[in-house]
Order: C-alpha cells, then structure tokens, then sequence
C-alpha cells in the first residue's frame, strides 16, 4: 500500500465514525423557526416558554425571528425565494388569501382543527378560515369601538358618549376648537393617515350599520348599498363642518386633541402611557353609533400558521398546540403574552383568564363574545383593495366626490381586483 | 490542390509556391496568454463587467420579461404579453395622475431649486468663508431623508407647526402645508429643494471657480453693473454646468420618491403620489410585480425621451464639457 493510498483509507475511515457520531446527534435535532412581528420585548413571555419547551423536548430548537410588521409579508416573499423561509409564521388575517392561493401555508392536521374550533370564538375562526378551510391558530384580536374624551365632552356639555351619528356630530362640532388662523386645536372627531384609520372604520361602521362590506362569496362589494353611502356622506359632513381635518389624526387622542375617535382596542396601553393616573377619567369606550341598528362592528385577527414547506411541520403544529393551550396559571403561553400587551384573543379559555373587566376593556370583549365583532373579510388582495378605498374615501373627505360617486369608483376597481382570484 | 494551382497546371504554367501555413513560433504559455494585451485588460475589467452583468443587465432583462407576466414572487409567473401596459396607458385610474405628480414634481424642484443654488453659490463665492458656508448647506444632503422627513413634519404641522406659528405671529394665514391637496406637492418641492441646495452650489462654485477673474475686470473697466457681470458673464459661462445641473436634476426629479414615503406617504388624496412611489407600493404592498415592472419600463422609456430631447436641444451649449 502506498503512502497516498494509505492516507486515503484513514481519512475515508474518519469521515465514516464522524459520520457514525454524528448521525444520531442530526436525527434529534429539530430547529424550528418562528418568525412575527413583535419585537423582543413583547415576546419575552413567549420566549421563556420557547426556552421551556426546548428543555422539555430534548433535541428541539426554536430560533425567533422578528420582521416589521410593514415589511413582514415582503420578509416571508424574499425568505421562500431564498429557500430560507421560517418554519412558523404569525400572520395578519387577510394576507393568507394569497399565501394560500401561492401554496405558501400549510393546512393543520385534525387534532389541530379540532383544537381550534373547541377552544376559539366564531368571529377569530372565521378570520383564519379560507374557503371553508383553517389555516392556522388565531392569536391576536383587535376590536373597533367609539373612543371618546369623557372631560372634553363634559366640557361641552354632553355627559355621555354619543348613541347616534347626528349625536356625534353635533357634539363633534361643539367640542371642537380652532386657532386665530382657523386650523384646529381640538377636534371634535379624528380620523388618520394609514388604510385602517379609513377603511378599518368604514367597515366597522357598515357592521355597525347591519350591512357586511363584502358578499358572502367575496366576489362583490357591498360599497353602493345605501347605508354605506349615507354612512360615507356622514364622514365627509365632519370635514365640511370643520369638525376634523387631515391635520387631526387619531394619535390626536392621546393628547386630547381629539375628542373623538373609532380605534381599535390595542390602543389601551399607549393611552395608559399618556393618561396616567386620569386614563379612567378621560377616556371612555362605547358601541360605534349609528341609527338605532342592532350594535356592530369588526374584528381583525392574526394567526399562526405553517409554511407548508417547513420540514419540521408536525413539530411545528405541535409546539403551536403546545403555545396555546391553558396552563397551570390558566392563560396559555400566547395568551400571557397578548394579556401583557393589553391584547385581546380568540381563544376563549385565555379571554376568561384575562382580566378584561375592566372600563376599558370590557365592551370589547362584550362585542366579541356576543358576536356583534364580525371579522375582518379575508378579500382577494384585501390590502390592494382597502388602499383603493382608502384613496376614494379621502376624495369625499375632500369635497372632491360626492360619497356615491366615489363609492360606484372604488366598487368598479375593487370587483375587478376580486375577478382576478378566478382567473 | 488549391483552386489557383489546378489552373496554373492546366494552363502549363509552373505552379506558384504553397503559403508558409505553419507557424514556427512556439505557442504561447498560459501566463503569456493571460498578460499579452488582448487578455490582460479584460482580466482587471471581469470584475466590473461581472457586477454590471448581475446587478444591472440581468435585472433589467428579468424585469422586461417580469413586465410581460402577472407575478406575485411567490407562485410562477403568468405569461399576459402586453396586458399590464394596457392596462397602464389605458385602464388605470391613477396612473396618469401620478405621471402628471411626477412632471410636476421634477420641474418644480428645477424652478425653484436651479436659480436658487445658482444665486447663492455666486454670492457665496464673493463671501468670506465660503467653506464654512458651503459646509451648512451640505448638511441636509448627509442627514438621513427619516430624520428630514420628520423635523419638517414638525415644523410644517397645520397646527402646531413652527412656520404656521410664525405666520400667525404676523398676522397670516396658516395654510396644510402637507395636508391640503392643492399645497402638498409645493411643500414637498420645497423640502427636496432644500435638501438638493448644497449639492447644486458645490456644482456651481466649481463652475464659477472655472470662470477667469480678469473678464469680470474687463467689464468692471467698461462700466458694468453687478446684474450685467451676473447675467453678461457669469451666466454665459456657467452654461455648460447649469445644463449638467439641469439634466440630471431632472432625471432625479422624475425617479425619486423617498421623501414622498416618509413624509406624506402620496397624500393628501393622492396629490403627492409619484409614478415611483406607485411602483413601488404597487410591487411590495400589492405583490403585483409584472405590472410594477411595466410601471419601471415606461417610466425609464419616458426618462429616455427627456433625457434625449434635453441632450439634443442643449447640445449647443457645450453639456457634453462635462
């Protein structure tokens, strides 16, 4: 044998008892990675019970992600290209039309399904259902409600939150106070810059109204029905009245800039933040008005879901059973989490374990659980579709189109865009 | 037997001698080939013509074909052929608006932004410390375009707004700098321009720098006014750097968005929305990538014409100098 030869021989023997070691050290080892938009910080619950379920499952590994909630569906877009995509995704709601359509989510096997409808209220399954089909396990829940100043409407004069639109109005221009130069300091009502400042309200004023934005095939809109219109007009009357302006947005509300307001409930701790010990004292919460209906409004939901080309996906949706189950203390791992941001929640054993009796958080919780909190339609293209409504929405509030005008517009563009799932 | 011998035979004559085909020159070593002079150059270039063939042909090319399919980046993309520029030129509701935002947009940054620069640079070349005060007017050029967006936000807020506060101690009028349709795009143009004003001077004081002190003498010993040395002289030969300036102010103008995105996201009511803000909330928000890439198409087609028209009618005026 010569030298060469001989060097070969050892370095393929090497390799086979590295390979023989390490063998069963591959085998165990199962890295799941899970990406959401919450940072660090508001995940700390859910990262000590990672650390746990890692000790409690030898060989398990979970590797947290963060991405910007803005830039979130882009990281998953540019991970899948890159064949690096997590394993475990924390979706909002109306994105998984697409990730579906795309093959992108993986379908949860029964036990998962089975879980989910046991355990989660009506309004937070049907957000992560598509097609007749679950997707994933809902966490997260925002609410819309009336967010009103209780000392500027006592200012004013008014001692309780409006229960009608005219309501509202006349207190919205009462309440509301200008500058020598005519621009406002205080307004009587806020809306704001993004998509769900406009169309998150809008939606959750057509509930609130008795009529669902889209049909139940979401094939078509419901924009032209005319409590939609009378409901667009309404708002375009605000602006015309000088009762608020683009200038006026809903974070006004935290320095009672505004007096009114329809938010969504996540905005308890930051008003906390700015209120202090007068958080009680100044703001109340109460139903949206509207002309006597029935109460309504919506919901918008975000879910767990798995990327169906995870190669860890029982383990995935085992961990995720795992994460939302009660525990000891009552609320599940994910249920801690969202307690402590001052979320709410689809699942209905954490929702009893929280503390949600309070002023704030209560008629919230009273709209899901009666049902009138109807989800946010998981749409074709929903984001799509909202900014075109948004950008017809603002054209009322500018005087520039009549509320039917622009609603006829923004319905022809959005039908159009829902044509396009059955192309 | 070649062609020209068999003729030469058939004709009596003798037949012409064969070429020296062979070459008795040993072949060249690797190392001779890689440093002869056809080779060499292309071997220090590879490179830059690596990175220019990935990160600037291949992309053009996949956005061209891009253009042509409806694509989403997560499924296969869908071969339409010409439907997104349809749709684009003929269908689109907000796309010709945010064409006219976007001429809007880059001439009125060159209105305003051009002669400013201009007059300051020249004043300041007449200053005492010029350094110092080109180094301020720098400063905006280095700050983060976040952070720009933001203080202006402040100081141009309706309400509460440093320049509105300003106003109403004179007596004015506090208009929505940033949220009155018809006043937005203004105030966008002047924030870009004065973000793009230290640039422009530093482009200006080197042209003015160039400029020979004794035809300023000249005309001083003739009996000229400031104004005539100003619009005579220095305007005149400045030409060349004035046109530089133009140009490719203009080509920034027509593709830049930034400062929209951060600063008022396209509104109010769309009166802010740029054709490059369009593409990119088109691409990345509604994942529609074959018609963002129409969108980028169209809008290099038309930067191309401009750029060309600009080029030819200035072409006299010495642009190519630089």
């Amino acid at each position: 044998m010569t030298i060469a030869t001989r060097r070969s021989s050892a370095l393929v023997a090497a390799l086979l008892a590295s390979s023989a070691l390490a063998a069963p050290a591959l085998a165990a080892d199962k890295t799941i990675t899970i990406a959401t938009h919450y940072n660090q910080e508001q995940m700390a619950p859910l990262l000590a019970c990672f650390n746990q379920y890692e000790a409690e499952n030898p060989g398990t590994k979970i590797v947290f992600q963060q991405a910007s909630y803005r830039d979130f569906l882009q990281t998953i877009m540019t991970a899948r290209v890159g064949g690096t995509s997590p394993d475990i995704y924390n979706i909002y709601s109306i994105w998984a039309p697409q990730l579906i359509d795309s093959g992108t989510l993986a379908e949860p096997p029964a036990d998962v399904v089975d879980f989910v409808n046991e355990n989660y209220g009506k309004g937070s399954v049907d957000a992560a259902t598509i097609d007749g089909t679950l997707y994933g396990i809902p966490t997260e829940l925002s609410v819309y409600q009336l967010f009103y100043n209780k000392k500027l409407l006592a200012e004013a004069g008014y001692d309780a939150p409006p229960a009608t639109w005219d309501e509202l109005a006349e207190i919205a221009a009462k309440v509301t106070k200008k500058n020598d130069q005519g621009n406002i300091t205080v307004a009587g009502y806020a809306y704001g810059p993004t998509v769900a400042n406009a169309v998150h309200v809008f939606y959750s004023q057509m509930y609130a109204a008795g009529v669902a934005p889209y049909s139940d095939d979401f094939r078509k809109t419901n924009f032209l029905d005319p409590r939609a219109i009378t409901i667009l007009e309404r708002q375009g009357k605000l602006f015309a009245d000088g009762s608020t302006s683009n200038s006026v947005t809903t974070d006004s509300f935290a320095s009672s800039g505004a007096a009114m307001a329809i938010m969504a409930n996540w905005q308890k701790q930051s008003l906390i933040d700015a209120y202090g010990d007068e958080f009680e004292a100044t703001v109340g919460i109460a139903p949206i008005p509207d002309d006597g209906a029935k109460p309504g409004t919506m919901l918008y939901s975000f879910l767990w879901a798995v990327d169906s080309a995870s190669k860890v996906q029982d383990e995935s949706w085992a961990l995720l059973k795992w994460l939302n189950s009660p525990r000891e203390g009552g609320l599940s791992c994910t249920g801690q989490m969202l307690n402590d941001l001052g979320a709410l929640t689809g699942n209905l054993g954490d929702l009893a374990a929280m503390e949600t009796g309070d002023f704030f958080t209560k008629p919230f919780v009273d709209a899901i659980e009666s049902g009138a909190a109807k989800s946010q339609p998981n749409v074709w293209q929903a984001s799509e579709d909202d900014r075109i409504l948004r950008s017809y929405i603002e054209q009322v509030w500018a005087g520039q189109m009549s509320a039917k005008d622009a609603l006829t517009a923004a319905d022809s563009e959005v039908t159009a865009i829902l044509a396009e799932q059955d192309n | 037997m070649t062609d020209q011998q068999d003729r030469a035979t058939r004709y009596g004559q003798a037949p012409a001698p064969l070429p020296d085909l062979i070459d008795d020159a040993p072949p060249l070593t690797l190392r001779q080939r890689i440093s002869s002079k056809s080779v060499a150059p292309w071997i220090f270039l590879s490179p830059m013509l690596a990175f220019g063939v990935i990160f600037f042909l291949l992309p053009i090319i996949f956005a061209a074909y891009i253009s042509l399919t409806r694509w989403n980046s997560l499924t296969a993309p869908r071969f339409v052929g010409l439907k997104n520029y349809e749709y684009l030129l003929t269908g689109d509701p907000k796309f010709w608006g945010t064409v006219w935002n976007t001429i809007y947009f880059a001439a009125g940054t060159l209105a305003v932004g051009i002669p400013l620069a201009l007059v300051l640079a020249y004043a300041f070349t007449r200053a005492y410390g010029q350094a110092f005060w080109r180094s301020i007017y720098w400063l905006p050029m280095i700050t983060n375009v976040v952070a720009v967006a933001y203080i202006w936000k402040f100081l141009l807020d309706d309400s509460f707004g440093l320049v509105n506060m300003a106003l109403g101690k004179l007596g004015l009028p506090g208009p929505g700098w940033l949220t009155n349709p018809g006043i937005a795009m203004i105030s966008v143009i002047l924030v870009f321009v004065w973000m793009q004003l230290g640039h422009n001077m530093l482009l200006f004081s080197a042209g003015l720098a160039n400029i020979d002190e004794s035809y300023y003498e000249a005309a001083r010993l003739d009996g000229a006014s400031e104004s005539q040395l100003f619009f005579r002289i220095t305007v005149p030969l400045l030409k060349p750097t004035i046109l530089f300036v133009l140009i490719t102010n203009f080509i920034t103008g027509l593709s830049y968005f930034t400062l929209m995105l951060v600063l008022t996201e396209g509104g109010p009511v769309g009166a802010t929305n740029v054709t490059a803000l369009y593409m990119y909330k088109m691409a990345f928000e509604d994942l529609r990538m074959g018609r963002a890439s129409a969108v980028a198409y169209i809008l290099f087609a038309f930067i191309l014409v401009v750029t060309l028209i600009q080029l030819r009618v200035f072409r006299r005026g010495g642009v190519e100098a630089h």
